[in-house]
């Protein structure tokens, strides 16, 4: 009898196997599960999402609030905009703030002028001496002088105690010359050539045709020296001490780590002021970063990815 | 003489008309080049200072005294300099593990999302960290975890009753290293997507319709699908960073201070310490560590960029 039984069931199992098509086996298991996955991974998500923003969050808010609160609060207390006027009205530290925009434009026009003029010129394969130059170029990938010979040539050009070592530090960087002679290589070379025979110079080619041809790579890699630039806290550290010639991240750091606020900025609290720096430091990127986030990415990619 | 011989077809101009002709593009790399040899080159010639003493003179100047090998026995000998050459080590290679993996675990699930918009949501939110400093950084996770009246962390802890006093996280040996840890985390790890994304992009929708058909559930098409793809991009991440592990410098100055050297002093830091925060700086000393620096380093880019023209035929540099 249980036998028989055992036979039915399976009899009738193979049967209802046969008779609903698999494709609709597939649809009727996956309801349920496909649900108690995504809400995990939607709520875990949810959650990390929250992890980066609270903190973000905090910060905006507390720099808008006069007094200081610990607990996390979705609108200011006693709104007030006197972190932001105190920054804007005190020497001391508006001028840090005016250096790194001056820095940061200057630096990322030279980066890129530097870094167009070597991906071009790497890319010119009949040039005699080329592989010597991409050599020269490498070595300096692979070994540097250090921290010590380096700061002690930056003296002796009178770069220290002076903010233009942030743009001569970083307006050189290999990597992304590299990258930026990678983004060449997809002009087809048919164009050089036409321009060629039109009679036209390597620098006519360079500004005519390479440069209006790679607005997107210009973009990105631009971002990529604004970016090191605005945010360098380490070399102003090291080069310079001097409180007129420091960027905004130096004097943010100076302010909040070690208490070394200006006296005429104790008119607001101290931790709206500390909050309204911490956000003048982040506020050119994070206004900039969600319309430019394709370019803030390919850089990244082309770099690493393309094979 | 050479009119007269018979003229064998070569492909190239000679050497001289090359020259000539690419002559304006040797003018355009002048400007790269002065850049490279005053920033990378001349610095590299004052690795000699390594076998020097320095010696402040009148006027600021620097006196230099032949003393050969004595840095180098003195470093190896400092137990200063092994601890700074120890937490390095641990330090950057923790770090690199904990955002790469945490990277990779946060692209496959992201990668399982359905809704497009959640997804472009999500990573655009993720991204945000990385365009702070570390200066910016490290000044919110100071303010955050003081243990003033205003240090969010712990006082909420207290007031659920967590705690009773108040944690000195950023001062404690104990916890420095997995509060830096964690700092990292929460400022790279969105940012370390984006590799691994480009990958999975990639992968061939029939894999997973393969997979499908023969039964796979959810969690074993993330296993043997999207996780293999990654593996080869995974491998690159590793390599790429190993080759920096030394170079470690920003991240940990910020959040360092002198009650937590024991943990956190990296090489970095150390030469920073030893001459921009002593009262006589021996500039020799700072620089035979920088050279034993850059040494270690040279090696590990270059196994670094074997390793990678093996698994990858291509090289890092």
């Amino acid at each position: 009898m249980a036998e028989n039984e055992t036979k039915k069931v399976q009899a009738s199992e193979a049967e209802e196997k046969r008779s609903t098509p698999k494709i609709n086996m597939v649809g009727e298991k996956k309801p349920t599960k496909i649900k108690l996955f995504d809400v995990v991974n939607y709520l875990v998500f949810a959650i990390l999402t929250l992890i980066i923003l609270i903190p973000i969050w905090k910060v905006l808010v507390d720099s808008f609030s006069a007094v200081g609160v610990y607990q996390f609060k979705l609108w200011p207390t006693e709104p007030t905009i006197g972190g932001y006027a105190t920054i804007l009205k005190t020497q001391k530290l508006f001028r840090p703030l005016l250096n790194s925009f001056i820095t940061t434009i200057v630096g990322t026009l030279l980066g890129l002028l530097l870094c167009t003029l070597g991906g071009y010129v790497l890319n010119q394969y009949d040039m005699p001496g080329r592989n010597a130059m991409s050599y020269f170029l490498m070595v300096t990938m692979i070994f540097s002088g250090g921290m010590i010979p380096e700061y002690l040539v930056m003296r002796q050009l009178g770069l220290v105690n002076n903010m233009w070592i942030l743009v001569v530090k970083h307006g050189m960087n290999v990597y992304n010359l590299v990258l930026m002679k990678n983004f060449f290589e997809g002009i087809p070379a048919s164009l050089y050539e036409a321009a060629r025979l039109d009679g036209c110079s390597p620098m006519q080619i360079f500004y005519k045709i390479v440069l209006p041809l790679s607005k997107a790579a210009l973009a990105s890699i631009g971002l990529m020296f604004a970016v090191t630039v605005w945010n360098d806290f380490s070399t102003v550290q090291i080069y310079i001490t001097n409180r007129d010639q420091v960027n905004f991240q130096y004097m943010l750091r100076v302010m909040v780590m070690d208490g070394d606020t200006p006296t005429t900025a104790y008119k607001v609290s101290q931790s709206t002021l500390y909050y309204s720096g911490i956000v003048c430091a982040i506020l050119p990127f994070m206004v900039a970063y969600p319309f430019l986030q394709k370019y803030f990415v390919t850089g990244v990619n082309v770099g690493a990815v393309k094979e | 003489m050479d009119k007269n011989k018979p003229s064998v077809k070569i492909r190239k101009k000679p050497l001289g008309q090359r020259i000539k002709n690419n002559f304006g593009f040797y003018l355009m790399f002048l400007p790269v080049l002065l850049f490279v040899v005053v920033i990378y080159y001349w610095p590299m010639l004052g690795i000699r200072y390594s076998f020097f003493s320095s010696k402040m003179v009148r006027g600021g100047g620097l006196e230099w005294t032949f003393v050969g090998l004595k840095h180098f026995e003195t470093m190896f000998k400092a137990p200063e300099f092994w601890t700074a050459f120890k937490n390095t080590l641990i330090i950057s290679i923790v770090k690199l593990l904990l955002n790469t993996f945490a990277a990779v675990v946060i692209s496959i699930f992201l990668n399982e999302m359905t809704s497009l918009f959640c997804k472009k949501a999500v990573q655009t939110i993720i991204y945000l960290p990385h365009f702070m400093s570390y200066a910016v950084v490290a000044a919110i996770f100071t303010l955050f975890l003081s243990t003033s009246s205003s240090g969010m962390i712990n006082e909420t802890l207290k007031s659920w009753g967590w705690i009773k006093e108040s944690i000195d996280f950023m001062h404690t040996s104990k916890l420095w290293r997995p509060v830096f840890y964690i700092v990292n985390l929460w400022k790279e790890t969105g940012w370390g997507t984006v590799i691994f994304f480009a990958t999975l992009s990639g992968i061939s929708p029939e894999l997973y319709e393969a997979a499908e058909i023969d039964g796979a559930t959810r969690l074993q098409k993330m296993r043997y699908v999207t996780l293999p793809a990654l593996a080869n991009t995974i491998i690159i991440v590793l390599i790429l960073n190993v080759a920096k592990v030394l170079n470690i410098f920003e991240p940990v100055f910020v959040m360092y201070n002198n009650r937590v050297f024991d943990v956190s002093d990296v090489i970095s830091t150390y030469i920073y310490r030893k001459t921009f925060m002593t009262a006589v700086p021996d500039y020799g000393f700072s620089t035979a560590v920088g050279l034993f620096k850059s040494l270690v380093g040279c090696a590990l880019m270059l196994g670094s960029n074997f390793a990678s023209k093996k698994i990858r035929g291509r090289g890092i540099i």
